[in-house]
């Protein structure tokens, strides 16, 4: 056993077993990739590798600067794009809890209801964009208000199935007795939904919003595609493509980007409050 | 049981039997035939191996389980009127603590479904948990405490709501031996202090005869009572009991009355 | 307990709910066709629709509407299968690169979550003009959105692997190829069919997308073509319950392939058969 002790470590090893540098190295090297990929993407060493030009894709620094020009005209896209995800994500989201609880409440239905509602989540966007418009033609005079409705009602299916599936399983997957336990305090149902299935379904809540948050942005962006009002960030990205201006969609995309990242981060800070006292 | 017989009768089992229908559709008796009379403020064991039935008679007691033939009855009333008049403590397996609440509003749980309002509810948290030595740990989460610590926490819940009885099922078999200990010498102490009617549901033979006055042995296929063999064991119980001759003898008394033979 | 009603299955509530939703759309149609002046462009009736699927009228290039759908749903759901397939040896690919070397999963795990943020269907219009081929674009946009859930899934499943079992392991003195052909990758298995779930649907949504951007047919070019009139509105109808319907069954499909390669399922199955009571 004592030539094992004695057993000299090899560089990696001693380097894999420091813990110091393996947290240093968690940071250091995505960041140096991410570098590595801005300088290729500068240095025009990526439009090789694609076989394209900068016409197409743009250097970063053209990007910047075509973002930093239009910042009157992206904030108001993007007002668009994040107002119609949001109200979309938020009323889809009350109407698939709503439709969770149901379930709950009466299981020999509302389970095959949220089979229903599974399977509306996988209808692609494309299909259900434009029935949304049409069925909304009359809501309006306006062109910008009633497309937005069906654009918000597209992305209310969206989310609307994503909590629904998750909210069901937060409201009926309990610890195992603790219905038991309720039952031996003469616990009325209302009572047991208010302090069990309620709270137990709050964690579950935020699984399903880590999918709904991405998905209904997404959503958005394509069904400003087929929207009749224009506006928006995805429909920006395509129109200047169809103009030719790459460089303007490409500030249009970065800008998806950053909602995309910037919604994440407000959900994760909006969790670690609501489920700080979830261990 | 002579000594017993001038007590008054709290719980009073009559011919019980439970049948489940399993998923092959196949009649599976899980109790049979079990006649059975507890006393007010007694502590009874219900022992057994895996199968006999005995979760099932204590859920039976609890109006968790419906039994499909025979009678309880508790001070005259069905388990049902009991437990709607919220007269059960029950302790689990597991702790079941909600983990989105803290210890203290654990304890709370019960007595806020039976509408206390605050200071008595906050009174008598605090009471139990100091009964319980948690008293530090009331503004903890479940998470942050170890599994006889939560279990603890899961006593001083059913003791709270100052139940006239208090139902058992295991409440010790996952945890380590010295942690049990110390939780039996709590329990025999609040059981004095509060002197409440105690049915205990175990598959440990030490465990049984050290903590009860009568120890109801349970046997399998079908589950049924086999035997019900009287602890003499002075009160208040010790840890040194458990190694004098008498406890030895008891033990094996219990072990023998088992049916079935093979365990 | 009693035997198990009818009305307990899941299936017969299923079945409620579809006769409700068709219901519910009956009674819109027959609504909108009194009030609106071009009802089929809103709702038409189911039977509409039906008769429109098994009508023999030709409505573009001498093909029924029928035909239509179908040789376009060809080209489309060609590239978004291709797109797929190649998305998930990626994803999985990348996946064990990322378990075999902590380096890479430094470098690469950060970004992985990253792009599940990025709005890809976004990127769509322009990774058409950077390839220039609609063919091509459609295989890499399904590819990438196929690639990050299977990915991620992926790599949860090998790291759900618990210590016990390296150790089991460590003390048969496994070689590390064994401890992945016979530990890590069977664990891994139902992660990576989580992830397929959500990519398939994902990949067809993304290649009918693709097809609205450029008119070189495939359903959504289709689409985009009988919602303009260029010809019969019951075409863009039936793309509409066409698409849903694969959209569906794609995940469903999934569900399948996992239940016929997963061995714990046939063994759930042969168990489910014999079992005994409890």
């Amino acid at each position: 056993m004592a030539h094992m002790i004695k057993r000299r470590k090899s560089f990696f090893q001693k380097m894999r077993e420091n813990e110091k540098v393996q947290s240093i190295s968690t940071v250091v090297l995505p960041v140096l990739l991410g570098i590595v990929i801005l300088a290729l993407w500068q240095g025009q060493q990526l439009h090789a590798l694609f076989h394209t030009d900068t016409f197409t894709l743009p250097i970063p620094t053209t990007i910047g600067e075509i973002f930093i020009d239009n910042l009157d005209k992206i904030g108001k896209n993007t007002v668009s794009t994040v107002v119609v995800a949001l109200i979309g994500l938020i009323l889809g989201s009350l109407l698939g809890y709503g439709i969770a609880v149901l379930a709950a409440v009466f299981p020999k239905f509302g389970k095959g209801g949220l089979s229903i509602i599974g399977a509306f989540a996988s209808i692609p966007v494309v299909a259900l964009a434009p029935v949304l418009n049409n069925w909304t033609k009359d809501v309006s005079k306006d062109a910008s208000v009633r497309s937005m409705v069906a654009k918000i009602l597209v992305v209310m299916l969206i989310a609307a199935a994503d909590m629904g599936l998750n909210a069901y399983r937060g409201l009926t997957e309990l610890e195992q007795y603790s219905e038991d336990l309720m039952a031996t305090y003469a616990a009325k149902k209302r009572v047991t939904f208010l302090k069990l299935r309620l709270p137990n379904s709050l964690p579950y809540v935020f699984t399903a919003l880590k999918v709904a948050v991405p998905a209904s942005i997404m959503t958005t962006i394509v069904s400003e595609y087929f929207a009749e009002y224009i506006t928006g960030i995805g429909r920006q990205i395509r129109e200047n493509i169809v103009l030719a201006q790459y460089s303007t969609a490409w500030a249009y995309i970065l800008t998806a980007c950053l909602i995309g990242i910037a919604s994440y981060v407000i959900l994760m800070i909006v969790q670690s409050i609501a489920l700080r006292n979830y261990h | 049981m002579s000594e017993t017989t001038e007590r008054e009768k709290e719980i009073t089992i009559e011919d019980l039997g439970v049948t489940f229908r399993d998923n092959a559709g196949n009649d599976v008796q899980a109790l049979t035939g079990v006649n059975l009379d507890i006393y007010k403020g007694e502590f009874v064991s219900l022992l057994g191996p895996s199968g006999c039935g005995k979760t099932t008679l204590l859920r039976s007691v609890a109006d968790l389980q419906e039994p499909t033939e025979g009678s309880i009855r508790i001070s005259g009333m069905t388990p049902k009127e009991v437990r709607l008049e919220q007269k059960f403590g029950f302790v689990f397996q597991q702790p079941v603590l909600f983990n989105w609440r803290t210890v203290k509003k654990n304890v709370e749980l019960p007595l806020e479904i039976m509408y206390y309002d605050k200071e008595e509810r906050s009174k008598r948290a605090d009471e139990m948990l100091e009964m319980v030595g948690l008293k530090e740990f009331a503004n903890h989460f479940p998470r942050q405490l170890s599994g006889g610590m939560q279990q603890r926490v899961n006593i001083a819940r059913a003791f709270g709501i100052r139940p006239e009885i208090l139902l058992m099922d295991e409440p010790f078999s996952a945890l380590d031996e010295f942690t049990k200990e110390k939780l039996h010498e709590d329990l025999l102490r609040i059981w004095r202090q509060t002197n409440k009617t105690v049915l205990f549901v175990t598959h440990n033979i030490q465990e049984a005869v050290f903590l009860s006055d009568r120890v109801c042995v349970l046997s399998p296929h079908p589950g049924r009572l086999s035997a019900v063999v009287d602890i003499d064991l002075p009160r208040p119980r010790r840890l040194d009991m458990k190694d004098t001759s008498h406890f030895n003898e008891l033990v094996t008394k219990v072990r023998n009355s088992f049916e079935g033979g093979s365990l | 307990m009693q035997k198990k009603k009818i009305t307990d299955q899941n299936w017969f509530s299923v079945v409620c709910w579809l006769l409700l939703i068709v219901a519910a759309w009956e009674i819109g149609a027959i609504v909108v066709a009194h009030t609106k002046r071009s009802p089929e462009n809103i709702l038409p009736h189911l039977y509409q629709i039906l008769a429109a699927a098994l009508s023999s009228a030709k409505v573009s290039g001498g093909m029924t509407a029928s035909r239509v759908v179908l040789s376009s749903a060809g080209a489309t759901l060609f590239r978004a299968l291709a797109g797929f397939i190649l998305g998930m040896i990626l994803g999985f690919g990348f996946a064990l690169l990322m378990k075999l070397s902590g380096v890479i999963e430094k470098l690469a795990f950060p970004y992985l979550m990253l792009i599940q943020l990025i709005p890809v269907l976004g990127l769509a219009p322009i990774i058409l003009a950077i390839t220039g081929d609609i063919n091509q674009s459609r295989i890499v946009i399904a590819a990438i959105l196929s690639f990050y859930p299977v990915a991620t899934n992926t790599l949860e499943g090998f790291k759900s692997v618990d210590k016990d079992k390296y150790d089991l392991m460590y003390t048969y003195a496994a070689k590390k190829s064994t401890i992945y052909t016979k530990v890590l990758i069977p664990t891994a298995i139902p992660y990576f069919f989580t992830g397929l779930k959500i990519a398939a649907p994902m990949a067809i949504t993304a290649s009918i997308l693709v097809d609205t951007l450029q008119g070189d047919g495939g359903l959504g070019c289709m689409l985009s073509q009988s919602l303009k009139h260029a010809m019969s509105i019951y075409v863009f109808w039936l793309i509409v319950f066409f698409s849903a319907f694969i959209g569906i069954m794609s995940g469903y499909l999934m569900s399948w392939i996992e239940r016929l390669v997963s061995p714990e399922y046939r063994g759930s199955r042969r168990a489910k058969a014999g079992k005994g009571g409890d």
